[in-house]
């Protein structure tokens, strides 16, 4: 259900409790206001009724028949308030009890009709009839005054049942709210954490999805959304990579040039003195000039080589290994360079790295290019730092390899994994950081550097775990099989 | 009659030592070096009829080594010759009059008929 519905949803069933319990409310109340009008009307029947009382004694006491006239029309006044007032009394006290009122009243105007008779003709009325007539009047007042009292009761119970319906329904209201209030922001929430990890994972360059089948509410449509952005940056940055490789081949091919002609031209040149010195020539020059060709041949054999070691990479024979054993292959054929330029090598391998899966091979030749740079940078004095460490982050391993030597110029730092690109005084080749950074790009790395000038330079390589790799071609192989 | 000095100035060592195996036997007298800085230097104590120069070099380069003969020796011929043929670069050479613009592979003959001429000779020993 979408979140806007369930919202609406909520607040429609709260809407609905707060109605259900205004109309309760209003029920009791309006209960009240009748029970309340009865409760007047009550009061003033009884004052008449002990007025009729007092008026009954006085007869009684002084046989003055214009007493029982005066109680007739007390009487008659009461019947026309309770005919005036019936709705209202039959609403609070029903039918029954008007109708018996009613009853008693008319029985008790029969008794005093009898007796203002009886006095008219001026008999005395026997003690029968005073019994008769005080037991109707006695039977009208305590039933009009307990009537009144049940009611006053009821008034207290109605109140007293408000009260607490009242209570539980505001307590249940508030709990319902909190609770479907908790519902909604925790299905949120947890949308929103898994967009957070989502974006996340994408500024780090990783294009993954989440693959759960998205929810039909507005968090499923985010999630939906952040998807198809994830393939589209994903299949923009293919396009970018694309056109960078378009971009590092003329760059590439405008390296070749220069790097071939050279080389092309030496033998040309060797080729058109060679004939036009011939005959001046003794063998051991003429064999000089050949050899000579030999070398510019073999210079121009070791550029197409690294050309095609990029262009071409071999098939990799990619095992699991550990770092630490590649960096002491490579500390060993490096180890006489370091001795015969002075250089002081630290070794600080950590014991907790992840096993990494990569062409060993490969790998090495990428350590010895950069180490063999860092001598290089260094000349006759210095130190190598050669450091292993396991980044908790990513789950991968890293190399350092941190010279103290001159340092790289910052403007040619973008440049520095160009083909052809060297800063070497007498020429490198300026394909070894190439060539490198293809392989550790190859094997799902990365190679950055970091350099200021008279400091030094370092190298980090990062290799992703035996693990990580495995568990990713996994989920390819799942994904095929889906 | 005296020998015309030719100077050759190429970090490839080979280009120094083929020219000036080939210009020594057509009469001239060369000198060679690797770099812009130790030519320039060597201009300080003498100049030169002609300098060849690659453009492409470490340090100085060949549009320095061109403006730096053609302040101090204007009568001196500059040639230029490159690996990798630049229209930009060559369009400059050309303002700060360069005799000639050769790319590698370097035609011998073509380069000293360039040479010939820029000496007034009208080809031909």
């Amino acid at each position: 259900m979408k979140i806007e519905y369930k919202v609406y949803f909520s607040n429609a069933v709260l809407i609905g409790l707060i109605v259900l319990l205004g109309s309760f409310a209003l029920h009791d109340l309006n209960q009240i206001l009748t029970k309340f009008r009865f409760t007047v009307i009550a009061d003033e029947l009884n004052a008449s009724f002990l007025a009729m009382r007092l008026a009954e004694k006085n007869f009684i006491l002084y046989r003055d028949p214009a007493v029982l006239v005066g109680i007739e029309g007390m009487i008659d006044d009461a019947a026309d308030s309770l005919d005036e007032v019936k709705d209202d009394i039959t609403r609070a006290v029903g039918l029954e009890n008007y109708s018996r009122l009613r009853a008693y009243m008319d029985d008790y105007a029969l008794m005093i009709g009898e007796a203002r008779r009886h006095a008219s003709v001026g008999s005395q009325p026997s003690e029968e009839m005073q019994k008769r007539l005080r037991h109707a009047g006695q039977r009208l007042k305590e039933f009009s005054e307990s009537m009144t009292s049940l009611e006053q009761r009821r008034v207290g119970a109605i109140i007293a049942k408000s009260k607490s319906v009242l209570l539980y329904s505001v307590w249940g209201i508030v709990l319902f709210a909190l609770l479907f209030t908790h519902l909604i922001v925790a299905n949120i929430g947890l949308s929103l954490r898994k967009v957070v990890e989502l974006t996340q994972s994408i500024s780090k360059g990783h294009y993954e999805k989440i693959e759960e089948k998205p929810t039909s509410d507005e968090m499923g449509a985010v999630i939906s959304a952040i998807n198809v952005m994830a393939s589209e940056l994903q299949r923009r940055e293919q396009e970018i990579l694309q056109s960078k490789r378009l971009a590092s081949i003329g760059i590439l091919v405008a390296g070749v040039a220069h790097e071939l002609n050279n080389p092309l031209n030496n033998i040309s040149m060797i080729a058109q003195t060679y004939a036009e010195v011939y005959d001046h020539l003794g063998r051991g020059q003429r064999i000089d000039f050949m050899h000579r060709v030999e070398e510019q041949t073999e210079r121009l054999r070791v550029i197409i080589k690294n050309l095609l070691d990029f262009s071409r990479p071999k098939e990799r024979h990619r095992v699991k290994n550990d770092v630490n054993r590649v960096v002491h292959k490579t500390v060993d054929l490096v180890q006489n360079m370091l001795d015969v330029s002075n250089i002081q090598l630290r070794l600080k391998l950590a014991d907790n790295l992840p096993a990494v899966y990569i062409d060993e091979h490969q790998v090495q030749q990428v350590l010895v290019n950069i180490s063999t740079n860092a001598i290089q940078a260094m000349g006759d004095s210095g130190e190598l730092l050669i450091a292993s460490r396991y980044l908790a982050d990513s789950g991968d391993a890293e190399i350092e390899i941190r010279d103290t030597g001159k340092g790289i110029e910052p403007k040619f730092l973008d440049h520095i994994f160009d083909p052809f690109f060297t800063t070497k005084e007498d020429g490198g080749t300026g394909l070894g950081l190439w060539v490198s950074y293809g392989i550790i790009k190859n094997h799902g790395g990365n190679l950055r550097v970091e350099s200021s000038v008279g400091d030094g330079t370092a190298f980090f390589i990062t290799l992703p775990s035996y693990m990580k790799i495995k568990e990713c071609s996994d989920d390819e192989t799942q994904h095929h099989d889906n | 009659m005296t020998k015309h000095s030719i100077m050759i100035i190429d970090d490839e060592k080979i280009v120094g030592d083929m020219a000036r195996l080939s210009l020594e036997q057509d009469g001239y007298e060369v000198e060679t070096f690797l770099d812009g800085r130790s030519a320039l230097d060597r201009l300080e104590v003498r100049p030169f009829d002609v300098v060849v120069t690659d453009l492409k070099m470490k340090g100085v380069d060949g549009l320095q080594v061109l403006r730096t003969v053609k302040k101090r020796h204007p009568k001196t011929v500059v040639i230029m010759i490159t690996a990798f043929a630049n229209l930009d670069v060559a369009i400059e050479a050309l303002r700060d009059d360069v005799h000639d613009f050769f790319p590698k592979p370097v035609k011998l003959k073509e380069l000293k008929a360039s040479i010939e001429r820029a000496l007034g000779k009208d080809g031909g020993h």
